[in-house]
């Protein structure tokens, strides 16, 4: 009997979920683990009510092959199946990367996979009749009982020795901290520079054409006394401008980056650069409320009464802020 | 013809002072960025999520923890956006609240952690480093910076959690 089974990625994983259904024809999972069969194939076999087979050991055709299980650093396997056809599922958090990147695709690839990220959907919709498989495990190679045996003799009988687990746990290490740099890297391509490119260009042009001597004459006295931040907080966190002003936090950045200049040259007295930082941000994540509170898992009642909640204690709390961060500059420059 | 010359001499200096300034910024921030981001994201994925969301899921019943070490930890290691996702631990009541902390902590954080929320830097780099041309150090700000978000997201929690409460009284 075959089950549909759902996988799901893990923490910190990408892709998926996966929904595969075994077939008489298709029905292993391909464990290529580092030798032996991981818990991961061995519960997804189970549960579907297929065979887990170990890929150092044996060997099948593509197109007997359901799942194939890897615990690929970001190189080389978990690109392989995914560019055969085969559901690939990865133990390690590895998201698009390696030169065979364009063949991860979320529908036939998941990462981070942990056995609790399996499930079960359903009896699979074409259960062989039993004359058939009868029929099949005459002349099939082997049976899934025999299969599963022979499996679990084959495990048992090799506990993994010191220097193949010192070798695993080494290479689960080294393999987190590549990803780290992965994704530090792809932050800083798809995030950083953008933002520092967009922003240079505007300052450049408001440095170079003289405009910056207008900003330095009209926002630096506002924003160079305390009376003045306060106000630029009230502003900034009004109930109906705060949803407008926060996305992407894109203009309190801009703001930031143009006192930055003024700081820079002395316009504005550096004490007040504490109370600054809270003053361009009192609308922090203003136009954020509806879709971090359902992050949050909370009921559109709460939705409903806790947006307007949030906006309207920035207006008390936004200078409060400020009034905190001007006593907590005090003896600072 | 001098007037043209003149004319395009002027509009690429336009530029070459903001390459000027991105050039700057380039190297002067971000090969500090990667190692600290790489380190600080490495040491998140050996500790992984799942140790800190079982710490997470007893302190939201204390309401000085909830409103800042949960959104802390939530924005250390989920970084903006997932660190909303915390609010599920929380009650019902409380999320509104919690969502108040943690989106108000996501900027604080990056004067000393910036892989928090590397897409939003320069609302702290963009001061930090006129402050810096200007010769001065920013080490004490980061901190300060740090330790009054902690406070501020205090009081917005508190705050908010009862204006909430009274809302949903009055509804």
């Amino acid at each position: 009997m075959y089950n549909t089974i759902k996988i799901t990625a893990g923490d910190g994983g990408w892709g998926g979920p996966l929904t595969v259904t075994p077939t008489e024809k298709c029905h292993t999972v391909l464990s290529v683990t580092g030798g032996g069969i991981h818990p991961v194939a061995q519960a997804i076999a189970d549960m579907s009510g297929g065979v887990a087979v170990d890929g150092w050991k044996t060997t099948l055709p593509d197109d007997e092959i359901m799942v194939a299980v890897v615990d690929c650093g970001g190189t080389a396997r978990c690109g392989v199946y995914p560019k055969k056809g085969i559901f690939t599922v990865n133990l390690m958090p590895v998201g698009q990367s390696g030169p065979l990147a364009q063949f991860i695709t979320p529908e036939i690839y998941v990462s981070a996979v942990k056995e609790k990220d399996i499930e079960v959907l359903g009896e699979a919709a074409e259960v062989a009749a039993p004359a058939a498989a009868a029929a099949v495990a005459d002349k099939g190679p082997k049976t899934k009982e025999e299969a599963k045996a022979e499996i679990a003799a084959a495990n048992e009988g090799k506990k993994q020795g010191f220097v193949v687990r010192l070798g695993k746990g080494v290479g689960a290490v080294v393999s987190k901290f590549f990803q780290a740099g992965r994704d530090t890297i792809d932050m800083v391509i798809k995030n950083i520079l953008p933002f520092m490119a967009f922003t240079s260009t505007i300052l450049g042009i408001i440095s170079a054409s003289g405009l910056g001597n207008v900003i330095a004459n009209t926002i630096a006295p506002l924003a160079g006394s305390l009376p003045g931040m306060l106000v630029i907080c009230f502003i900034c966190s009004l109930p109906f401008l705060s949803p407008i002003l926060g996305p992407g936090a894109v203009i309190a950045q801009i703001v930031g980056t143009l006192l930055g200049a003024q700081f820079a040259v002395g316009a504005i007295p550096a004490q007040y650069a504490l109370p600054a930082l809270f003053a361009i941000d009192g609308q922090v994540g203003g136009d954020f409320v509806p879709v971090g509170l359902s992050l949050g898992e909370a009921e559109p009642e709460t939705i409903e009464y806790g947006v307007p909640a949030v906006l309207f204690s920035r207006m008390v709390t936004g200078p409060v802020a400020v009034l905190i961060a001007f006593a907590f500059s005090i003896g600072m420059y | 013809m001098e007037f043209v010359a003149k004319l395009a001499e002027g509009f690429m200096s336009l530029f070459s002072a903001g390459g000027e300034t991105f050039m700057g910024w380039v190297t002067g921030i971000i090969p500090t960025l990667v190692c600290l981001m790489t380190a600080v994201n490495s040491i998140i994925k050996l500790v992984g999520v799942e140790k800190v969301e079982n710490f997470a899921k007893k302190i939201t019943k204390f309401a000085v923890l909830r409103y800042t070490l949960l959104p802390l930890m939530a924005v250390f290691f989920l970084g903006n956006p997932m660190c909303y996702t915390f609010g599920r631990f929380c009650e019902e009541k409380y999320k509104p609240a919690y969502y108040d902390a943690a989106v108000s902590f996501v900027h604080p954080i990056t004067g000393l952690f910036p892989h928090a929320n590397a897409g939003e830097l320069f609302v702290w780099l963009g001061i930090a480093q006129g402050l810096q041309q200007a010769g001065l150090s920013t080490g004490g700000l980061a901190v300060r910076y740090f330790i009054v978000g902690l406070i501020v997201i205090l009081i917005r929690g508190l705050l908010t959690e009862r204006i909430y409460a009274s809302m949903i009284k009055n509804k």
